[in-house]
C-alpha cells in the first residue's frame, strides 16, 4: 500500500489547547525501540487511554506510539523513545476508532444499493458502487468512526457482498479497502418480502429460498468443483467468510441463528436483531452468535407489554451474549451518531464500558477483523480518535482522528464539523 | 387492552384516594428534601445551590437554600436524598402523545374537514393513563402542551396537563393552553391549491375576526359596548388578547419564521412563541429577539447543508452541521427551549434534545439547555406562576436525578408533582 505524507500542518497545530512538551525526565519502564532516522512516528501523551483490549485496560495517563500505519505502543505513561514527534495531549482521551458493520453510505444511501430482479444475488458486490469521495464519509471520519462495512440494501434474501473499508481522505478504492468481499449479507425477514409473483412472499418462502442457495454451495463444496457465481458463498461455508444477517423479531433472530449457525455452521453475526428479538438472546448466547444492534435501541413497541422502554442491547448483553455490537445502517441514523447509539443504550440500562466495546472492539472480533482493527494494540491499525472527554457523552467532541496513522481530522484544521 | 390499561394505571401513584396523606401533598405534613445539588433555573439570580435543603408544603415549594441556613421546621418529614441533583419538572411545548398516540392508529388530533378550526380542543381527546405518559414522568417531563396536529391551519385549542395522574381534572394546568397555528409546512395536505401564500392570508383574517371578537367582549366589559353574541369558535381569542396564553406555531424555514413573528406579534401584538423553528428557522433570530418571541426547538435538532440521514433540506451553507439551538443562540435569541413532537421523538427523550443542542454548539455554561426544559418553556406558555423552576410559592415538580440531566446517562430516580411522588424507580422498577 502506496503511503502518502500527512496532512501539510505540523501537527501540534492540529490540536486546539495541545502544547508541544518539553524534554520529560522520565524513566522508561520498558524498552521501546526508537525510529531509524528518517522514519516518522508519533508520541500521543494522553489523559485517558482506552485500549479496548482483550483485558480492558485503561491507562491514567497513558502514551501511544504510532509508528508508520500501525500502533507500536499503547499503554502507561512511559518515557518516548528516540525519533518520535510528541504531541502532549493530556486534556483528551485517546480510544479506537470505531467499527460499524451495518451501513450503506457508500453510494450515498440509496443509489446503487439494491439489485432486485433476482431473490438470490451471491455473485454480486458492494464493490463497485463504492465512492470513497462521498461526502457523507467525512462525517463519519469526523465523529471517529473509521472502519464501515458497506452492504448492499435488504431488498432480496441475499443482495451480495460487502467490503470492508476505511473512509478515509483523498484516497481512492485500493487504499481505503480493509478486505473485499469483506463478508456476505442476508435478509432473512421483512424487507425481502417480494411481491414479484415468485416465491418469497412469505417468511417460509425466503427460508426455502435460502437453504435452497446453501445445499447446492454445498453441493458444489462436496464435489470438489469450482463455480464463480457461488465461490464467494462457499467462503462463507468454510467459515473463511462471516456473514451479516439483517433479522428482526424474536422468531426472526431464532430463524437466523438456526440456519447459519447450527444448520449451516458459518461465523453468523445478527444484525438488526430489533424489535422483540432480545426476547431470543439466550439462544444467541447459547449458541456463539454475535449481535449486531441498530438502527433501534429501544424497542417502543414493547413498550405497552413491559411498561418499559426495553433497551435492546442492555437484553442482549444481561442475557450473556459475548460479542454485542451497534450500528447505524447509515443514512437511517446519520454515521456521525453511531456513538450516539452506544449512549442510548446505555440510557437504556446497558452498562456504558460495555457498550464503548460494542461500539470497537467487539464489532471487529464479530467479523473476522480484531487483529487489525477495533482496539489499540501493539501491531494493530493506528486508527484512533482523540476527544475532549468520553466518548459516549454527546457533549464531547471528537478534536483529532487518524487512520493508518494519517491524521484524517483535526477540528482544530477544519473548524467543528459536528 | 384498555382495562389492563387502568389496571396499571391505578397501581401508578398507589391509591388514588390517598391524595391528602402524603407529606408535601396538599393536606398532607411539610416534607424536606436534601440534595447535594439543587439547579433551580429561576429566570433570573443564582441557578444552582449545594448541599442544598427543599420545603414542600401542600404541594407547592415553600422556601430552598441552603442547608445550615434554611431550617427545616417543626413536623416536616425529611428525606435525605444524599447525592442526587434536584432540578426542576421538564416542560415539553409540543406533544401529540397525552391521549390516543398516532401510533395507535387512533387519529383525535386532526380534524380536517375546514382548514381553520380555533374552536376545537385537544381537552377533549385526553387520556392520563396512556404508556407515553407513564414513560414521559419516568424521564422528567412532568408538563406537556398536548395541541392539534398541523393537517390543517389552525388547528385548534391545545391543553397544558401534568403527566403524572390518573385523572384529567388532576393533571390540569390550563385549558385552552395555546392556539395551535400551523402556518407551513403540513397543511397545504389539507386541500389542493393551499399554499404559502394562501396560509398567511388565511392566519391573517382569522386572527384580524378573532382579535375584534376579543376587543368586543373587552368593551362590553368595560361598559363601552353591547353585548357580543357568544360564539365559541373565537373564544381562545379572549384568552389570547388576554395574555392569558400563546399561540403555539408549527413554523420552518427563514421566511415563514418570519412571517410568524412578524404577524402574529408584530401587527397583532398576540402571545406566541416559534414551535419547530427549525430548517434555517434560525436565521430569523434577529427580528424574534426584537419582538420577544421565544424559539421552541424540534423535533430536529439539527439542518444539515447535505444529505445527512434522510433529510437534505437545510438552506444554509455551514461547513458542517448547523445545530439550531446553536444557530438561534449565535444571533442573539435567548429564550430558547427544545420540544419533542412526541411521539415522533418519545416523549421521554425531551432532555436528549437539549443534549443534542449541546453538542452541536449551544453554550451551555449558563445551563441554557436545562433552562430550555423548564423556565424558558413555562415563560413561553405563560405558566411560570406555577411551573418551570423551584421558587417559592410554585408547584413541587421535583426531579431527583443522579447527576446533570442534560447527560443522557443521568438516571431520574424519583419525580414529586404537586408534592406528591409520582415516580420512583426504586419502588416501581426503572421504565427507561
Amino acid at each position: 500500500m502506496e503511503r502518502r505524507p500527512d496532512l501539510a500542518v505540523p501537527l501540534v497545530l492540529l490540536l486546539a489547547g495541545c502544547r508541544a512538551s518539553g524534554v520529560a525526565a522520565r524513566a522508561p519502564a520498558e524498552p521501546l525501540a526508537g525510529l531509524a532516522p528518517g522514519e516518522h512516528g508519533l508520541a500521543l501523551i494522553v489523559g485517558k487511554l482506552l485500549t479496548m483490549d482483550g483485558d480492558d485496560h485503561v491507562f491514567d495517563p497513558g502514551l501511544v506510539l504510532v509508528r508508520g500505519d500501525k500502533i507500536a505502543y499503547a499503554g502507561p505513561l512511559v518515557g518516548v523513545p528516540v525519533g518520535y514527534e510528541e504531541l502532549d495531549a493530556r486534556d483528551l482521551w485517546a480510544w479506537p476508532g470505531m467499527v460499524d458493520l451495518h451501513t450503506h453510505i457508500h453510494c450515498h444511501g440509496w443509489d446503487d444499493l439494491n439489485d432486485m430482479v433476482r431473490p438470490l444475488n451471491p455473485e454480486l458486490r458492494a464493490r463497485p458502487a463504492i465512492d470513497p469521495t462521498e461526502p457523507l464519509l467525512a462525517h463519519a471520519r469526523a465523529a471517529g468512526v473509521t472502519t464501515l462495512f458497506g452492504i448492499p440494501g435488504s431488498g432480496t434474501s441475499n443482495s451480495g457482498f460487502g467490503t470492508l473499508y476505511k473512509p478515509e481522505r483523498d484516497a481512492g478504492y485500493e487504499h481505503v479497502v480493509l478486505r473485499d468481499p469483506g463478508g456476505m449479507k442476508i435478509a432473512l425477514n421483512f424487507n425481502p418480502q417480494r411481491g414479484a409473483g415468485d416465491v418469497g412472499s412469505t417468511w417460509c418462502g425466503l427460508a426455502f429460498n435460502l437453504e435452497y442457495l446453501n445445499d447446492r454451495a454445498g453441493a458444489l463444496a462436496a464435489s470438489g468443483r469450482a463455480d464463480w457465481e457461488l465461490e464467494s458463498l462457499m467462503k462463507v461455508h468454510r467459515r473463511e467468510l462471516p456473514v451479516l444477517i439483517h433479522c428482526a423479531s424474536a422468531e426472526g433472530v431464532a430463524d437466523a441463528i438456526r440456519m447459519w449457525k447450527l444448520r449451516y455452521g458459518t461465523d453468523a453475526v445478527v444484525s438488526h436483531g430489533c424489535w422483540d428479538g432480545w426476547h431470543a438472546a439466550a439462544f444467541a448466547a447459547e449458541t456463539g452468535t454475535p449481535v449486531n444492534v441498530g438502527p433501534r435501541v429501544e424497542n417502543l413497541l414493547a413498550m405497552h407489554r413491559e411498561d418499559r422502554f426495553v433497551g435492546i442491547a442492555a437484553e442482549y448483553v444481561k442475557a450473556g451474549v459475548q460479542r454485542v455490537s451497534l450500528n447505524t445502517d447509515s443514512p437511517v441514523v446519520p454515521e456521525e451518531e453511531l456513538f450516539l447509539q452506544g449512549t442510548m443504550s446505555a440510557r437504556r440500562g446497558a452498562d456504558p464500558y460495555r457498550m464503548l466495546r460494542a461500539l470497537t472492539a467487539d464489532p471487529a472480533l464479530s467479523f473476522q477483523i480484531g487483529a487489525r482493527v477495533g482496539s489499540l494494540e501493539r501491531g494493530k491499525d493506528a486508527d484512533l480518535v482523540l476527544s475532549s472527554g468520553d466518548p459516549l457523552d454527546p457533549r464531547s467532541h471528537v478534536e483529532l482522528v487518524l487512520i493508518d496513522g494519517r491524521v484524517q481530522y483535526s477540528r482544530r484544521a477544519e473548524g467543528a464539523t459536528l | 387492552m384498555i382495562s389492563a390499561a387502568l389496571v396499571l394505571a391505578l397501581a401508578r401513584v398507589g391509591d388514588p384516594t390517598d391524595d391528602g396523606g402524603e407529606p408535601g401533598a396538599k393536606g398532607g405534613s411539610g416534607l424536606a428534601l436534601f440534595a447535594a445539588k439543587v439547579l433551580a433555573c429561576p429566570y433570573e439570580g443564582p441557578q444552582a445551590i449545594d448541599h442544598a435543603v427543599v420545603l414542600i408544603e401542600d404541594g407547592k415549594i415553600r422556601a430552598l437554600g441552603e442547608r445550615g441556613e434554611l431550617e427545616v421546621p417543626a413536623g416536616y418529614e425529611v428525606l435525605d436524598l444524599g447525592d442526587a441533583w434536584l432540578t426542576p419538572g421538564f416542560i415539553d411545548l409540543h406533544c401529540h402523545a397525552a391521549g390516543a398516540s398516532l401510533f395507535s392508529g387512533v387519529n383525535d388530533l386532526n380534524d380536517m374537514v375546514y382548514l381553520v378550526n380555533p374552536g376545537l380542543r385537544a381537552s377533549s381527546a385526553v387520556e392520563p393513563w396512556v404508556w407515553d405518559m407513564r414513560q414521559a414522568i419516568a424521564g422528567g417531563v412532568t408538563t406537556v402542551l398536548y395541541i392539534p396536529g398541523s393537517g390543517t391551519n389552525i388547528g385548534g385549542q391545545g391543553v397544558l396537563v401534568k403527566t403524572a395522574f390518573n385523572s384529567y381534572e388532576e393533571n390540569l394546568v390550563r385549558d385552552p393552553g395555546s392556539m395551535k397555528l400551523a402556518q407551513w409546512g403540513n397543511p397545504e395536505g389539507w386541500g389542493p391549491g393551499v399554499a404559502m401564500s394562501f396560509e398567511n392570508w388565511n392566519t391573517r383574517t382569522t386572527l384580524k375576526r378573532g382579535v375584534a371578537y376579543a376587543k368586543r367582549w373587552l368593551d362590553y366589559e368595560r361598559d363601552k359596548g353591547p353585548q357580543p353574541r357568544r360564539n365559541i369558535e373565537f373564544d381562545v381569542f379572549r384568552d389570547l388578547v388576554d395574555g392569558q396564553i400563546a399561540i403555539s406555531v408549527h413554523t420552518q424555514v427563514y421566511q415563514v419564521v418570519l412571517m410568524t413573528i412578524t404577524m402574529i406579534a408584530g401587527e397583532f401584538h398576540l402571545p406566541v412563541f416559534t414551535d419547530h423553528s427549525e430548517i434555517g428557522g434560525w436565521l430569523a433570530a434577529p427580528e424574534a429577539v426584537k419582538h420577544g418571541v421565544p424559539a421552541i426547538i424540534g423535533p430536529r435538532t439539527t439542518d444539515h447543508n447535505y444529505n445527512r440521514g434522510f433529510i437534505a433540506w437545510a438552506r444554509n451553507k455551514h461547513e458542517g452541521v448547523r445545530g439550531l439551538a446553536a444557530g438561534w443562540q449565535e444571533l442573539g435569541q435567548k429564550e430558547i427551549g427544545f420540544n419533542t413532537d412526541s411521539p415522533f421523538v418519545p416523549e421521554e427523550e425531551l432532555p436528549v434534545q437539549a443534549t443534542m443542542g449541546v453538542r452541536y454548539g449551544l453554550d451551555d455554561s449558563g445551563l441554557a439547555a436545562l433552562r430550555g426544559l423548564t423556565i424558558v418553556p413555562a415563560r413561553a406558555a405563560k405558566i411560570d406562576a406555577e411551573v418551570g423552576s423551584l421558587e417559592p410559592g410554585k408547584d413541587a415538580d421535583i426531579l431527583v436525578c443522579d447527576g446533570y440531566p442534560v447527560d443522557p446517562r443521568t438516571t431520574v430516580r424519583m419525580v414529586f408533582v404537586d408534592g406528591r411522588r409520582a415516580y420512583d424507580a426504586e419502588r416501581e422498577g426503572r421504565r427507561w
